[in-house]
């Protein structure tokens, strides 16, 4: 379910080539297709990107469930379980709890065929590549939003439509860093990432967090940010980064070979004030294998 | 209407203090208020847990579930004062342990990060001081604001609370939460009174100990030749509260990465038409 107009022609969400179906009233999925440019370097799908996935995912049930309000995402948890053993990741949404202030959605991630089925191994169905959680606050509508019935026809089936990924996603929004031991790596505001309100949407905040992660607790590990891959973020959206250039900071809780490697990302709109727009725990290991779907 | 008398002891409509403190004084946490100078600044507190034996986990530190029990009370206090007259209750708890081994004391902080109409979101943070502060876990947490007339509250500010006496016959944590013996993907918690929060539901506290202690079943139920188990990154999203009980903790294992086994806890009211009450997902690993 997209809003009008969003996203525009040019947007990341287009160039991931999602395409979504909204199954029930309470139940979407929402896939992208396993590419080295969305993948970590060990053949994983990028933490971040899956977030994003989610994001949607849980957006397409949202808009609908609280017509005419609106929605921003509040929190959003993604853990990493399989690696992708099928061309296509796949995003199930499903609600778990629809309050007065809040939607709870709960979205299982697996690997999917070029026909949709799950991708099997040795016969059995592959383990899940992740499971990921989200609340979203409701924004009530305002006077003049309209309040007539939104109409859906189910199943409800659309694609963003892009151009490819020619270099890793990183690189295509891009992700700048600043200072790698030191987490710092920035994003410049612009249409291209906006969510439907204009700011940063909250995938890209995912992966900004996910780059800033992997350079610092890679330095604290002796490597650099390629060394290790981030498996578990748990982000807490506190205020929309809507001007720019968002910048993190990094504070690494442990990292060593007797412990495991986490860190606390901090996301600041350096452009309104430094204002504090996202927190999230990020839990990183070091690559040791290189796989990936064909 | 319940109300809280200064010292952060509940009272019912009588007057009578009714000591529902038991689960935080069972891991016997200490908390205090960061005074500052500046009146609009966002709630600071702090607290301390001693660690005591008989609440160490498999990885010879405080259970995760104890930590979260921890994490829960402080920062839901906090939340709780940076609303007032207001009060909350906890929506979601997300949390990343980093060091399963501890020395004690665990120290606490609790810093409000958002604080909007609706919801309150807090950071904290849980070092070791007996271990030069090296760090424990870090966390998150979500409240919502409650109705205004739910409840009356009165507070000495800053506020604080000291440190409860150990406890002359002390239990386990799994026994202390009336967690049932068992193993496997389904674990069981008897509703007792003192599991009860001041609100008269089951205690946040009670809920993250149940899933650290389901998740930890159930992977040793499907993971060959596994040891000692511990939880360490959490997420629970608390859907409604629970009033009744039995409570149920059943577990999917969704898979293993490097070690990391990631489970899927869904916790239902087994006597409130079995509702899904609490969702999340521990991930648990060999010490």
């Amino acid at each position: 379910m997209a809003y009008a107009g969003y996203p525009p022609p040019e947007h990341l969400l287009r160039d991931l080539g999602m395409e979504a179906e909204l199954t029930t009233e309470t139940s979407a999925r929402v896939r992208t297709r396993v590419t080295p440019e969305v993948s970590a370097p060990d053949g994983s799908v990028r933490a971040g990107v899956l977030a994003t996935l989610v994001d949607i995912v849980g957006g397409s049930i949202a808009a609908p469930v609280l017509y005419p309000d609106r929605m921003a995402t509040a929190d959003l948890s993604v853990q990493l379980v399989g690696p992708p053993v099928g061309p296509w990741v796949e995003a199930r949404g499903t609600v778990l709890r629809r309050g007065r202030t809040t939607l709870v959605i709960e979205a299982l991630v697996v690997a999917v065929d070029e026909d949709g089925a799950d991708t099997t191994v040795d016969g059995r169905p592959a383990d899940p590549v992740a499971w990921a959680s989200m609340t979203f606050a409701v924004l009530p509508a305002r006077d003049g939003t309209p309040t007539g019935p939104m109409v859906v026809d189910l199943p409800m089936r659309w694609t963003f439509d892009g151009r490819p990924f020619d270099r890793p996603v990183f690189d295509a929004l891009p992700i700048v860093v600043l200072d790698g031991p030191a987490g710092r790596v920035s994003v410049t505001n612009r249409p291209y990432l906006h969510n439907y309100i204009g700011a940063v949407q909250g995938g890209v905040a995912a992966m900004l967090a996910e780059a800033a992660g992997a350079e610092a607790l890679g330095a604290a590990c002796g490597r650099d940010g390629s060394g290790m891959v981030v498996t578990d973020l748990q982000i807490a959206y506190l205020a929309l980064g809507k001007v720019g250039p968002v910048v993190t900071s990094t504070r690494v809780l442990a990292a060593g070979p007797g412990s495991r490697a986490g860190a606390v990302v901090e996301l600041r709109d350096t452009g309104a004030d430094d204002r504090l727009t996202t927190v999230v725990n990020v839990t990183a290991e070091p690559v040791v294998a290189v796989g990936r779907a064909s | 209407m319940t109300r809280v008398g200064p010292d952060g002891e509940a009272a019912d409509d009588g007057g009578v203090v009714d000591r529902r403190r038991h689960v935080s004084d069972y891991f016997r946490l200490e908390r205090w208020e960061l005074a500052t100078d500046d009146p609009d600044a966002p709630t600071v507190m702090a607290g301390r847990t001693p660690v005591d034996d008989h609440q160490r986990g498999p990885g010879d530190g405080l259970r995760t579930g104890g930590l979260l029990t921890g994490i829960d009370s402080l920062g839901g206090f906090t939340s709780g004062l940076a609303v007032l007259p207001r009060w909350i209750v906890t929506t979601s708890l997300t949390a990343t342990v980093s060091e399963l081994s501890h020395v004690g004391p665990l120290r606490l902080r609790a810093d409000v990060l958002r604080r909007g109409r609706n919801s309150v979101v807090t950071a904290l943070d849980v070092v070791d001081e007996g271990a030069d502060d090296r760090h424990v876990a870090a966390a998150t947490m979500t409240c919502a604001v409650l109705d205004p007339d739910a409840l009356t509250l009165e507070f000495t500010r800053p506020f604080a609370l000291p440190m409860p006496e150990p406890q002359a016959d002390p239990v386990d944590p799994v026994t202390f939460f009336c967690i049932e013996p068992g193993t496997g993907p389904v674990t069981r918690l008897r509703l007792e009174d003192q599991l009860r929060n001041p609100w008269g539901i089951l205690h946040g506290g009670a809920v993250a100990m149940l899933a650290d202690e389901a998740a930890c079943r159930a992977a040793a139920a499907v993971v060959p030749g596994v040891g000692a188990l511990a939880a360490t990154d959490v997420v629970l999203h608390y859907l409604r509260p629970v009033r009744v009980g039995p409570v149920e903790a059943r577990c999917t294992v969704l898979g293993t990465r490097s070690g990391r086994t990631v489970v899927r806890v869904a916790i239902h009211d087994v006597g409130a038409d079995d509702r899904l009450v609490t969702l999340g997902s521990v991930t648990v690993v060999t010490v």
